[in-house]
């Protein structure tokens, strides 16, 4: 027997941004348990700091960077973090912001604050997904843009977050066509409700505590990255649904 | 559905101790109850053909059972792992086991490996809600050494160890449930044959089963987990199954594996059926309701299990309660190699 170490395999290397907590956190966890590198980004380097050090149990290479992914300098950072170890076989943009809090109606809402809803939750994945598209394409990878109810919902207060959502929606799916042809796969996810800090920012005066914690969507995670990228290309996925099913 | 609508009383001299081979019958001269709206009817599995109608669709599970239950070497010595699902890429959702006949949970933790058959696995995560399960992640294949070192699973109410032949249907093709679909057992082939000549129709759908799932604990049924498990529901099976429906034809599940699988392939939109790939851990109640199952052959559910809360919704908790009397009344044999019974919602 050897060490716990996969260094049979190749290793495999995922790239999570908003990595620090919640979803991105368990979601890491999980992958270093797995025995995946990871390229790890969010924007408080503290809180970054105490994730990778916790994963470090793992006995797998973590490149923790703190910045913001809206910020063009800092996404070349994290690409050129992935490319050092080789390889890239997922990227999950998972980072986003709810913008101002309490959230406004869209009459009301700041311009500015509007356009940098969107530079983070829908451009930002957009540009981190074309750096990171020549590493993907050779290891025929998968894209995984985190999605939310709310871009479908159409709720009071919630367009500029939801719609951020929204338009990263279609680009998913339109990225999944215009990559099928490279072997890449881009799928959004809809973690469902959770007990997240983003959560309790949402409405700051209700009670979550009945809602599970991220770690629920494990389960989905497993099986979508045991799925051929292929075969998911296009979809998108609730990760607390009742099924998941790959394209017929 | 409150959890005591799933509580009755099953005596436990009222249990299958060995497969009905061992016991000098045939797989198919177990005893069979058919239960209908008019009321329950005592005869042997060889009879079905009786029971049933030319056009009736036939839908069975064409999983196999794996010997999926290994020895296994960590941080606390010798135990057993039962591998329950695969999700690719080498990763299991496993349930560690001090033996095959106790059960954890095991202190164990993430992080931490395990030797299983010759192939090191570390322990991911636990199952959210479900903590005796474990992700698993093998450094290789373990399919390979599981056929060399693996044993079917079983539970401490068998007599004796069966070769894993013992735990295959006559429709297992394909490799994939960690427990045996246990409702197509008592088919053989003659009874196959003389279905097909009855004018009974066949199609088949492919679910492999996880390790089973324990007691409903919590009041609110519906709030029990349940996990994922794989299955496929091909083009030509849901097409089989939209004729039937459009003609007023029935179609019988045998096992709830399949009800399972085919309504995960429901298509609410087109009203019908749909070809279908994935994993399910749809969980039918009454409040979800069944879309597209007439009747269900299946074997005798335990009290407080989920299958119970599938059977009320296919044929009303009523009809069930009362055959489930009837069974005790007559003395009918739980678990995989015990009696079996058709229930039908209409004649």
């Amino acid at each position: 027997m050897s060490s716990a170490n996969n260094s049979q395999q190749h290793r495999r290397v995922a790239l999570i941004t908003g990595a620090s907590k919640g979803l991105g956190r368990a979601l890491a966890e999980f992958l270093a348990a797995r025995g995946y590198d990871l390229v790890l980004t969010a924007r408080t380097r503290k809180t970054l700091q105490e994730t990778a050090k916790a994963l470090a149990v793992y006995e797998v290479t973590i490149k923790a960077i703190a910045g913001d992914v809206a910020d063009a300098n800092h996404r070349q950072a994290l690409i050129a973090a992935a490319q050092k170890l080789g390889r890239l076989d997922l990227l999950v943009n998972n980072a986003s912001t709810l913008g101002p809090e309490p959230m406004p109606t869209l009459a009301d809402y700041p311009i500015d604050k509007l356009t940098e809803v969107f530079a983070l939750n829908t451009i930002a994945p957009v540009a981190l997904t074309q750096l990171a598209l020549p590493l993907l394409k050779a290891s025929r990878g998968l894209v995984v843009n985190l999605s939310s109810d709310a871009a479908v919902g159409g709720y009071e207060t919630w367009g500029g977050y939801g719609g951020s959502k929204a338009a990263l929606d279609l680009i998913s799916k339109t990225l999944a066509n215009e990559l099928r042809p490279s072997g890449v796969g881009v799928v959004s996810v809809d973690p469902g409700d959770m007990r997240t800090d983003m959560k309790q920012a949402s409405e700051p005066d209700t009670d979550f505590s009945d809602l599970p914690l991220p770690d629920v969507t494990l389960p989905f995670w497993a099986w979508l990255l045991g799925q051929d990228p292929a075969g998911v290309s296009g979809q998108r996925y609730q990760a607390q649904a009742e099924q998941w099913e790959i394209v017929a | 559905m409150n959890r005591t609508e799933l509580v009755f009383d099953r005596p436990a001299n009222l249990a299958a101790t060995t497969p009905p081979e061992q016991r000098g019958i045939a797989r198919d001269d177990i005893r069979l109850m058919v239960s209908s709206p008019s009321g329950h009817t005592h005869t042997q599995f060889h009879d079905l053909p009786k029971f049933l109608r030319s056009g009736d669709l036939l839908v069975v599970n064409r999983s196999a059972t794996l010997p999926a239950s290994l020895p296994a070497n960590g941080p606390l010595g010798l135990m057993t792992l039962n591998l329950s699902t695969n999700y690719g890429g080498n990763l299991w959702l496993a349930e560690p086991r001090w033996s095959p006949s106790k059960q954890g949970p095991l202190p164990l933790k993430a992080g931490e490996s395990l030797c299983v058959a010759g192939v090191t696995g570390r322990l991911v995560a636990q199952y959210p809600g479900l903590p005796r399960l474990w992700f698993v992640q093998f450094d290789a294949s373990i399919e390979v050494e599981m056929v060399r070192k693996g044993q079917p699973i079983r539970y401490g109410y068998l007599e004796g160890s069966y070769p894993l032949s013992t735990y295959q249907t006559v429709f297992a093709d394909t490799p994939g449930s960690a427990e045996m679909p246990s409702a197509g057992y008592p088919f053989t082939q003659p009874l196959v044959n003389a279905l097909r000549t009855r004018g009974v129709l066949m199609a088949d759908i492919t679910l492999h089963t996880g390790v089973s799932s324990l007691e409903v604990e919590v009041d609110e049924v519906e709030r029990h987990p349940l996990y994922p498990e794989p299955f496929v529901v091909s083009a030509s099976t849901a097409q089989a199954v939209n004729e039937a429906r459009s003609e007023g034809r029935r179609i019988i599940a045998v096992g709830t594996t399949v009800v399972r699988a085919l309504e995960s392939a429901w298509d609410n939109d087109a009203n019908g059926l749909r070809a279908a790939s994935g994993f399910t851990r749809l969980y039918i109640t009454p409040t979800h309701g069944v879309h597209v199952v007439d009747g269900l052959i299946t074997g005798l559910h335990d009290p407080v299990t989920s299958h119970l809360a599938m059977l009320y919704a296919i044929a009303g908790q009523t009809l069930v309660r009362d055959a489930y009397a009837e069974a005790v009344r007559e003395g009918y044999l739980w678990h995989e190699f015990g009696d079996s019974h058709l229930i039908l919602a209409r004649e």
